[in-house]
């Protein structure tokens, strides 16, 4: 049969569909309200014989829903390596892989379903971004049905779709309910009013078609109301059977129903045959998730509970059911020993498919019913729970946790757990920003465990104090508390924390310019890639780039920049590669790649979430370029950049937000405010003897006038610069690859011939604000053949093109393909993808041989390696 | 959403002839805004069509210029503007 008003989905199903036939993989968000007709629609398109191959995968309603369901369902069809990875309890990125590798090894185009996204646990919702980020020559349509009404702001579907929402082959539809007449068409059978039963129904094509079954009468006022008065007209033994189908979940083996319900087979063919009951295989549903609802609904509490306590008897009898699914029961049935068996158990199973949520539920679900626990056992379980919801990003939640627990550990006398709950109490203070709190804690941590037997928790501890000492900028005690970390951690033979440690203090070495401190970080980068430590990773390429760009060492900072991009963006640890590429946008700016920045900073700021500490590198960057150019709203994102930096409370986010600020003063025509801004980045000390801090801060005072001190810890070229030798610092500046301050530092001069050079920058970089100022000194000189107005538009680059564009049109015009483009310039193969893109948007074109066909009649036949800078 | 002027010069003059061809210069100047939320709302011209003002509405300045850079048309200066309305005083 023929779906109503459905026939432009099918049809847009149907064309990604022969995309994903042609190679370009595509991931449709399929959205609508609860019974609008998503699940009969995407069963028609598997039912036709254009997806060879369709996997289906629903999410559950459960309160706490099974990690990685909806894989458990189709691994069998998915191949042999997806099914026996799953039940060897791999980890999931090897599941995640397998799949991929079915997808591109089956029948093609592969038709995935994911139902009910809105319900999926949390590796099921990584398992949807993981796709999305890999559709490329990924043979594969993937559809994630949602309800609309449950995704609302906060709901972590929604952060889901934001973060693809500009991922290649990604888009959203939308069902909406049938009109009148098709509700028309329906009801012409029957009788009824089909416009009262549009309005009363809101054209819900579940809705109707249960009004339609239930046969005449009033239209019940809700679709609960329908459901009810058509299982109300079945035998009492069938009314009992939908009870207990609704209690054991969306599908049910058929004897599992029949014993729990205790009813013969013969009642569940006629629930069967009032359409109810719906025969998928060898299992047993409703018809649709919205009457199993309603049934649930409908079950007096007191009833509820003997049904969950018949459910999980039933299917520990049978050995069936998983584990989240028992410690389902087990909590309805309000089974105290059942829950502490199943939940902790379940909570395990989540962890390790890294299903985190989904991991502190199960446990906060166990510590309900820990009453009558022994308080080791209690306080073991508020730990487990501490550090699921650290991972989950619920500070506050853990450090609640960690102060049932370290009372628990109190109460029993252990010295050991007591100092490892008051370290993590510290730690978590630090996220929540109460560093006072974090300090104390720390301390107190180090007091309790010192005297014991020493272990890997006074190494961690020492650690965490070296990790605090470090972003405070007191160099001297990290690199003693750290010191101390590694000689322990070593004789404790435990990798981790001597990773940790080595970058604490490598990181407090490197941010005042120690050269060895670089070194200590790369160790711990090498212990981290050894051990698969992959938060260590990254923690280590985050420190060993901004380490070296927050005191202006651009060329050292910029590969560990991209290395760290690349590992972050292919191992989806996305709150690191966030910061990353803030700092990539401030990179791109200091490089003189202004548009690049600006496409760093947007995508920084784009996904909802992101964490102040990387707006705050992105808003800066996005803020200087503004007022570089001359262009508007440079105060909206330097005001936000400083209210986050203030609130982070930390001199490593305030400095430059400060110095940005009274760059941007100055540039607008207000020196005396680009002295108040430079001023309030406090004295010397307050930099932490960052020198390139030190030098811009002064350089930015001296704007408003009065005595120019040049400090002595100042950068170099900063300290030609205050010292009156503007040629010697714009070399410097040069040198260390910052055009604009070299420019910067010639309209200093004086000199006709200087400002005449730093005009040319100005005008090539589109600094207009600059430009304009160097113009007017240069009239003032009684220079009369300037160009009418410096244009911000004047671009060296033809067609508009970008820099990096050109580079890489560069790179196409060798015959490089773009995998082999990303790794001469450091970036993944999407982004070359994005730029190759750009050029041809930009120059009209369709194929990449057209457009080095462009490029040698344009710009000459051979790039010449020689003429941009080299890339490394 | 914010409403910008910008200005631009076109040392030629700017000669946009009301045909088949100047319609489809126009749409794709259109269609291409489209892609960034940007909406040109419409322009004043210079008597010797070398300088233009174009109201825009757009989410913010880079948009603007992206923009512009896919259309080729030059940018002088952005301004972020807002109404003012003489006869609100009387």
């Amino acid at each position: 049969m023929d779906l109503l008003e459905r026939a432009p989905h099918v049809e847009l199903l149907h064309s990604l569909l022969s995309s994903a036939a042609a190679g370009a993989g595509r991931l449709l968000f399929l959205g609508g309200e609860a019974g609008v007709g998503k699940t009969s629609l995407l069963r028609k398109v598997a039912g036709s014989s254009r997806a060879p191959c369709v996997l289906w995968g629903t999410c559950d309603p459960l309160s706490t829903p099974r990690p990685l369901g909806p894989v458990g369902d189709f691994a069998e069809r998915a191949g042999r390596e997806v099914a026996s990875l799953l039940r060897r309890e791999a980890p999931r990125q090897a599941v995640f892989q397998a799949l991929i590798a079915a997808l591109r090894g089956g029948e093609a185009p592969a038709l995935l379903v994911l139902e009910d996204l809105h319900w999926a646990d949390e590796a099921t919702f990584d398992l949807a971004r993981f796709l999305g980020r890999r559709l490329q020559q990924l043979p594969a349509l993937i559809v994630a049905s949602y309800r609309i009404e449950e995704a609302g702001p906060r709901h972590p579907l929604t952060q889901v779709m934001g973060d693809l929402a500009t991922s290649a082959g990604v888009s959203r539809a939308r069902l909406e309910p049938l009109s009148v007449q098709a509700v028309a068409t329906l009801a012409s059978a029957s009788g009824m009013d089909a416009g009262e039963l549009h309005r009363r129904t809101g054209g819900n094509p579940f809705f109707v078609t249960e009004v339609l079954a239930g046969g005449g009468g009033p239209v019940p006022p809700t679709v609960r109301d329908a459901v009810l008065a058509r299982a109300a007209r079945l035998s009492r033994s069938a009314r009992r059977t939908l009870d207990a189908a609704a209690i054991l979940g969306p599908r049910v083996a058929p004897e599992v129903l029949a014993a729990c319900a205790q009813v013969e087979p013969t009642t569940l063919e006629e629930c069967t045959q009032a359409g109810l009951l719906v025969s998928d295989g060898d299992s047993l549903g409703f018809r649709h998730e919205l009457a199993r609802e309603a049934l649930l609904g409908s079950i007096p509490g007191s009833e509820r509970c003997a049904w969950h306590a018949a459910a999980l008897a039933e299917l520990e009898r049978r050995s069936a059911g998983g584990l989240a699914a028992r410690a389902h029961h087990a909590d309805g049935a309000e089974d105290a020993m059942a829950v502490l068996a199943y939940a902790p158990q379940a909570a395990r199973e989540a962890a390790r498919l890294r299903s985190h949520r989904e991991a502190a539920a199960q446990y906060a679900r166990a510590l309900r019913f820990s009453g009558a626990l022994p308080p080791v056992e209690r306080a073991a379980l508020f730990e487990a729970r501490a550090y699921e919801c650290y991972l989950t990003g619920r500070f506050e939640e853990a450090l609640e946790c960690r102060r049932a627990a370290l009372a628990l550990r109190r109460e029993a006398g252990e010295q050991c757990a007591v100092g490892e709950n008051l370290r993590w109490m510290s730690r978590l203070s630090w996220f929540l920003g109460r560093k006072v709190d974090a300090d104390r804690h720390a301390r107190e941590a180090i007091e309790t465990l010192a005297p014991l037997e020493p272990g890997a928790e006074l190494a961690m501890a020492w650690s965490n104090l070296a990790q605090l000492c470090m972003l405070e900028g007191d160099v001297g005690e990290a690199v003693r508390w750290g010191e101390a970390a590694i000689a322990l951690s070593r004789s404790l033979r435990n990798r981790e924390i001597e990773a940790h440690a080595l970058n604490n203090v490598g990181t407090a070495r490197a941010q005042v310019g120690e050269g060895e401190g670089l070194a200590g970080i790369e160790q711990s980068l090498r212990i981290a890639l050894e051990e698969g430590l992959e938060e260590h990773v990254a923690r280590a390429y985050t420190n060993l780039a901004t380490s070296t760009l927050s005191l202006g060492d651009l060329r050292r900072g910029e590969p560990w920049l991209r290395e760290g991009l690349v590992y972050t963006t292919e191992h989806d640890l996305d709150a690191w590669r966030l910061y990353l590429l803030g700092w990539r946008a401030m990179a791109e700016l200091w490089s003189g790649r202004w548009d690049e920045a600006v496409t760093a900073a947007r995508e920084t700021l784009r996904p909802p979430g992101v964490s102040p500490v990387s707006r705050i590198q992105a808003l800066v960057a996005l803020g200087t370029v503004r007022a570089r150019r001359g262009d508007p709203d440079a105060a909206v994102a330097l005001d936000e950049a400083l209210g986050l930096a203030v609130e982070s409370g930390e001199m490593q986010r305030i400095g430059p937000t400060r110095i940005a600020r009274a760059e941007a003063a100055w540039l607008a025509g207000d020196p005396e405010l680009a002295g108040v801004e430079a001023r309030a980045c406090g004295p010397e000390v307050a930099l932490k003897g960052n020198p390139w801090l030190i030098g811009s801060r002064a350089f930015w005072a001296s704007r408003a006038g009065g005595p120019a001190g040049v400090p002595s810890r100042a950068a170099p070229p900063w300290r030609a610069l205050l010292a009156g030798d503007p040629r010697g610092a714009a070399g410097a500046f040069r040198e260390r690859g910052f055009p604009y301050e070299a420019a910067l530092a010639l309209s200093t001069s004086g000199g006709e011939a200087d400002l005449r050079e730093a005009l040319e920058v100005f005008a090539r970089l589109g600094a207009r604000s600059a430009a304009a100022m160097v113009a007017r000194q240069l009239r003032a000189l009684g220079v009369r053949d300037l160009p009418r107005a410096p244009r911000a538009t004047t671009r060296s680059n033809p067609a508009g093109l970008t820099t990096r564009e050109l580079e890489v049109l560069d790179l196409i015009a060798e015959g490089l393909r773009n995998a082999e483009i990303g790794k001469r310039l450091f970036v993944s193969s999407k982004t070359v993808d994005h730029h190759v893109s750009a050029i041809l948007g930009k120059l009209g074109l369709r194929t990449r041989t057209e457009a080095a066909r462009w490029r040698a009649a344009n710009l000459g036949a051979k790039p010449d390696p020689g003429s941009r800078p080299p890339q490394k | 959403m914010p409403r910008y002027v910008i200005e631009r010069t076109f040392p030629e003059g700017l000669h946009i002839p009301v045909t088949a061809e100047g319609a489809a210069a126009i749409a794709s100047v259109v269609a291409n805004n489209a892609d960034q939320a940007v909406t040109w709302v419409h322009s004043y011209v210079s008597e010797d069509r070398k300088k233009t003002f174009c109201v825009y509405d757009g989410p913010d300045p880079e948009a603007v210029r992206r923009v512009a850079e896919k259309n080729r048309l030059p940018i002088d200066r952005i301004t972020r503007v807002s109404v003012l309305d003489p006869y609100f005083y009387r």
